[in-house]
């Protein structure tokens, strides 16, 4: 059944890429290019919303790259050319300010304004914020959770360090006990951080992103994620890890513990579903006892570009994108969890998203990474000098990093 | 006097028809480069960054202070020339094998000839990312059998050498296919005579083979030594230059691609150029690799 | 006799041992069920074929396979003629300006392709070849060309060119001496370009990311960045597996092609010099 499904979408998504080729060269009528992630499903969205508009305007889904460095490059390189090809763009959470005040995307304003914040989230609307403005609409969140094996411990661990312990204790009596996470030099790297460090009340910039500070909640946050490195529980791989190493490392059965994104569990009901049947989910553990976690928020935004020709049918065509209707499209097809509240309500969300409740109730405090224009510079120093995580030493690395991260802010130096 | 005048008549001609030929050449290479280039060293002496389009002004050589006196700039700098000398060492000496066996096999010769061509011709990501696979704890079949418990490719040293493994299983081959033109041009009549001088194996490869083949081993090695200098896919699949594993092209990516920081990021492309032409300086001044019309070619 | 065939069997074996492993694992990885592929057999468990019909089934495969082969052997075919002559003219007369235009070839081979790709869009965009063949075949042809002419000019000074003379004194006409004697010495060395030359343009993976934007010209290394997991943050391993051992069948096609004409040129060079 599942597969027959599978097979259908694709034949669709086959006959409907060379049709939405033709029609925007035939010239007819205006052409809103639509520029996103690979995602399976989308182009149904897409169609529909071409439809919904009644002739005014057809909608291309014009495909980013899969990795979101190379989008963001690709994104980069030409509007700084002042490409006009481009109208409604995809953008993570992370580019809004550089987009923003590079003037690259368009303020949302007005009607258009009210249509996209409401009912929205306050997390991802808060991402789609720079000086106080709107510049995007959220078209899907994400936030990491922590899957567990609940055959292997009762109760889902507090904090980290009762995570800790408890994967030594498995480990001692010599059963499956790896807590595994992302912890190659990259973005994920910075999200786990900026997690611990949310969760430890503390701040690596300050609020309007200008200068470093690095207080004591970003050092108590080097200590746990360096506590983390070097207690013997993580996986011999973890430095070299990302979403998909980590997701297949934890459904092999080399983990009793995983913190990722809740994409992990519709792959394994699909993949390994008895492992799948032993696994339990939770809120990412805490630093501080008695402190619930503030945990890092992800996923992607929709754009107006400056330099469309159509702004207009662009702001329209993008709130139809992100309607409620098609975000529940979106989350039950392509695992994506939706920004706008009422859709977890949905029936039909229930058997897409059995651990819904934890995904609202960590987006309702969750952490947002530093907003600063210079946002890619800060990441790339971040995941550099806090790699890898084991050799990290709190008080020292902070300094150097309070250094560092101010030149990245100013885009002085070189990165590494 | 008739003669001379001819002689620089036939001269002329030669020389124009000499040009006539280099024309198409040179112009598509210089209409392609000529602006891009001039324009990358004109942004090194600027600070420029593409997301402060206001902040642009001219700095002089301050980028090239900046990026000489930082210590990621000359890791990536030692991390550079290590894989270029261990990889093209042993690239040479593992093409000069391979294009001995591909030259004087007498058996399955297509088979090997082909195979040998195929990790030249797979696409470098790809192939990355095989290793990758191959290297990763528990799902690679190399790291199941040689690594045991650790992750080779999370420590420095094991990830460079995985990364110098990676670069020479690729380029071999090519290696191999610029020798072997070089051992076709081997007199076959000097090697008959030699044998039967009595000239062992080895006496045959030194003093007869390799001075023939000189040329060809001087332009692949410099081929290669330019190319590896600029190494960026392999370790940006394998390490993404986690582990202090970065390459002078890797910190390039970073700063210019994707930190759109024109400045700095173009300040590194000139010096990875002046890099590299030193290198090619001395190949074909202190080696004389045949610039091809070099002094040597006046009879 | 016998002892030394079997000594080149044993070499044999090892190159061939050498060049294929790796490729067989992709081959493997390709063939494996996404529940498998993370199990570290070099041999697959379970054997399915969804991978090849899932890229097979997508139009932006197979438009991606067409612009590959295209470009490639276009850029190859220019790069090559165009070379030729020059290489020609370096190699046999004596001009000003020859080291000029070697120093400027290798200046071109050397600088970092990374901070061209930017300006080389810009002047695309402009000129209106963004986005097309002609797009990518121009950096293509322009980098190629120092390679191309580096070797046929060192390959081309190692013509015994006095041969045609003597051709023409044992009465050939120019046409014979050229076609019978200079172009059989000169083909490998034009072949062996023509198979650098073309692997180049099949490889790369910047240009092509950065000069185009949709399925009109996107080749296939770009395209596998283009695959998409099942959701955001799967890796479509075996889609891209499948699609690395289908990109590699073309390079050994043109391979076993060329290399036929290689060893034809090979032996008979033998014989004449």
């Amino acid at each position: 059944m599942r597969q027959k499904r599978f097979w259908a979408v694709l034949l669709a998504g086959a006959l409907a890429a060379p049709a939405a080729a033709c029609a925007s060269s035939s010239g007819e009528g205006i052409a809103i290019n639509v520029y996103y992630a690979p995602e399976n499903n989308f182009a149904t969205v897409v169609d529909e919303c071409t439809k919904a508009a009644n002739g005014r305007y057809h909608i291309n889904y014009q495909v980013l790259p899969r990795s979101a460095d190379d989008q963001r490059v690709q994104l980069a390189r030409r509007l700084a050319a002042g490409d006009t090809g481009m109208d409604v763009m995809a953008l993570d959470v992370t580019w809004t300010p550089e987009f923003a005040s590079a003037e690259w995307i368009l303020e949302w304003t007005g009607d258009d304004k009210a249509a996209a914040e409401a009912g929205t989230l306050a997390g991802p609307l808060r991402t789609a914020t720079f000086n106080g403005k709107l510049y995007a609409a959220p078209k899907n969140t994400n936030t990491e959770l922590l899957w567990y094996r609940k055959d292997l411990v009762e109760r889902p661990p507090a904090t980290w360090d009762e995570m800790i312990q408890m994967a030594q204790d498995l480990k001692a009596k010599g059963q499956t006990h790896q807590v595994l996470t992302m912890g190659a030099q990259y973005e994920g790297l910075v999200v786990l951080y900026n997690t611990l460090v949310a969760s430890a009340g503390g701040k690596i910039l300050n609020d309007d992103g200008t200068r470093a500070v690095m207080d004591a909640g970003a050092v108590r946050g080097l200590q746990q994620l360096q506590h983390f490195a070097s207690s013997g529980v993580t996986s011999p791989s973890f430095t070299n890890q990302i979403e998909d190493d980590v997701r297949l490392a934890y459904q092999t059965g080399g983990g009793a513990f995983e913190v990722n994104w809740p994409f992990v569990y519709a792959a394994m009901l699909k993949d390994a579903p008895d492992m799948a049947a032993k696994t339990a989910w939770a809120r990412v553990p805490g630093v501080d006892a008695g402190t619930p976690s503030r945990v890092t928020i992800g996923g992607y935004h929709l754009a107006v570009s400056a330099f469309s020709r159509y702004p207009q049918e662009a702001f329209e065509a993008t709130l139809c994108l992100r309607s409620a209707e098609h975000q529940k499209f979106s989350a039950i097809n392509d695992g994506v969890p939706p920004t706008i509240e009422a859709v977890y309500a949905e029936p039909e969300m229930e058997q897409a998203y059995p651990m819904r409740d934890i995904i609202l109730e960590q987006l309702r405090d969750a952490a947002s990474r530093p907003s600063t224009p210079a946002y890619q510079n800060v990441s790339t120093v971040l995941s550099a000098t806090l790699s890898p995580p084991a050799n990290i030493r709190p008080q020292q690395t902070a300094d150097e990093l309070r250094t560092t991260l101010q030149n990245a802010l100013e885009s002085k130096g070189v990165l590494p | 006097m008739t003669r001379a005048s001819r002689l620089s008549e036939g001269k002329r001609a030669e020389r124009r028809l000499a040009w006539l030929l280099c024309a198409p050449a040179t112009i598509v290479m210089l209409a392609v480069t000529a602006y891009p280039i001039i324009y990358s060293v004109w942004l090194s002496l600027q600070r420029a960054d593409l997301r402060f389009p206001n902040d642009q002004e001219f700095v002089g050589l301050q980028n090239y202070a900046t990026v000489l006196t930082n210590s990621y700039w000359w890791s990536a700098f030692w991390v550079t020339v290590l894989i270029t000398v261990i990889s093209v060492v042993i690239e040479l000496v593992l093409g000069m094998a391979l294009a001995l066996v591909m030259h004087r096999t007498l058996v399955a010769r297509g088979l090997v000839r082909t195979s040998a061509l195929i990790p030249y011709g797979i696409v470098t990501v790809v192939a990355a990312f095989s290793w990758r696979f191959a290297w990763t704890p528990g799902t690679g079949y190399l790291a199941n059998l040689f690594a045991g418990d650790t992750a080779p490719l999370t420590e420095r040293a094991s990830a460079l050498a995985i990364i110098i493994l990676a670069e020479i299983w690729k380029t071999t081959p090519f290696m191999a296919l610029l020798l072997m033109a070089g051992l076709a041009l081997v007199p076959e009549d000097l090697l008959k005579a030699a044998q039967m001088d009595g000239a062992t194996w080895w006496q045959r490869f030194t003093k007869v083979m390799l001075p023939a083949m000189k040329p060809a081993i001087l332009v692949a090695l410099l081929f290669r030594t330019l190319d590896a200098f600029r190494v960026f896919d392999n370790i940006y699949v394998l390490t993404n230059g986690a582990n202090s594993t970065s390459s002078v092209s890797m910190l390039t990516y970073n700063n210019l691609i994707k930190a759109l920081n024109l400045g700095i990021g173009n300040t590194m492309s000139v010096l990875i150029f002046i890099a590299v032409a030193l290198i090619a300086f001395v190949f074909v001044k202190v080696f004389g690799a045949s610039a091809p019309g070099g002094e040597e070619e006046r009879r | 006799m016998r002892q030394r065939s079997g000594w080149w069997w044993l070499a044999n074996f090892l190159v061939v041992f050498y060049a294929l492993v790796p490729v067989l694992w992709i081959a493997s990885l390709s063939l494996k069920t996404p529940a498998t592929i993370t199990d570290g057999n070099f041999i697959p468990r379970e054997w399915t074929f969804d991978n090849y019909r899932n890229i097979f089934n997508t139009d932006m495969f197979i438009r991606a396979l067409i612009n590959s082969i295209g470009i490639a052997l276009i850029s190859t075919v220019i790069a090559v003629g165009l070379g030729m002559v020059a290489a020609y003219a370096i190699a046999r007369l004596d001009f000003p300006g020859k080291t000029v235009l070697i120093g400027l070839s290798l200046l071109i081979a050397m600088f970092p392709q990374i901070s061209l790709v930017s300006p080389l869009f810009d002047i695309e965009r402009r000129v209106g070849i963004f986005d097309t063949w002609l797009g990518l075949i121009v950096p293509y042809v322009t980098f190629a060309l120092p390679l191309a002419i580096y070797t046929l000019s060192a390959f081309f000074r190692q013509i015994p060119w006095e041969l045609e003379k003597a051709a023409k004194m044992d009465g050939a006409t120019q046409t014979q001496a050229f076609s019978k004697v200079i172009v059989p010495l000169a083909a490998p060395g034009v072949f062996t370009t023509a198979i650098l030359v073309f692997i180049f343009a099949w490889n790369d993976f910047l240009f092509a990311i950065s000069l185009t934007s949709t399925e009109r010209s996107r080749t296939v290394p770009a395209t596998l960045a283009f695959f998409t997991g099942a959701s955001q943050f799967e890796d479509p391993t075996g889609a891209i597996s499948a699609a690395a051992v289908v990109i590699t069948v073309p390079v050994i096609l043109f391979v076993l092609f060329f290399q036929r004409r290689i060893v034809a040129g090979l032996t008979s060079g033998a014989v004449k010099g």
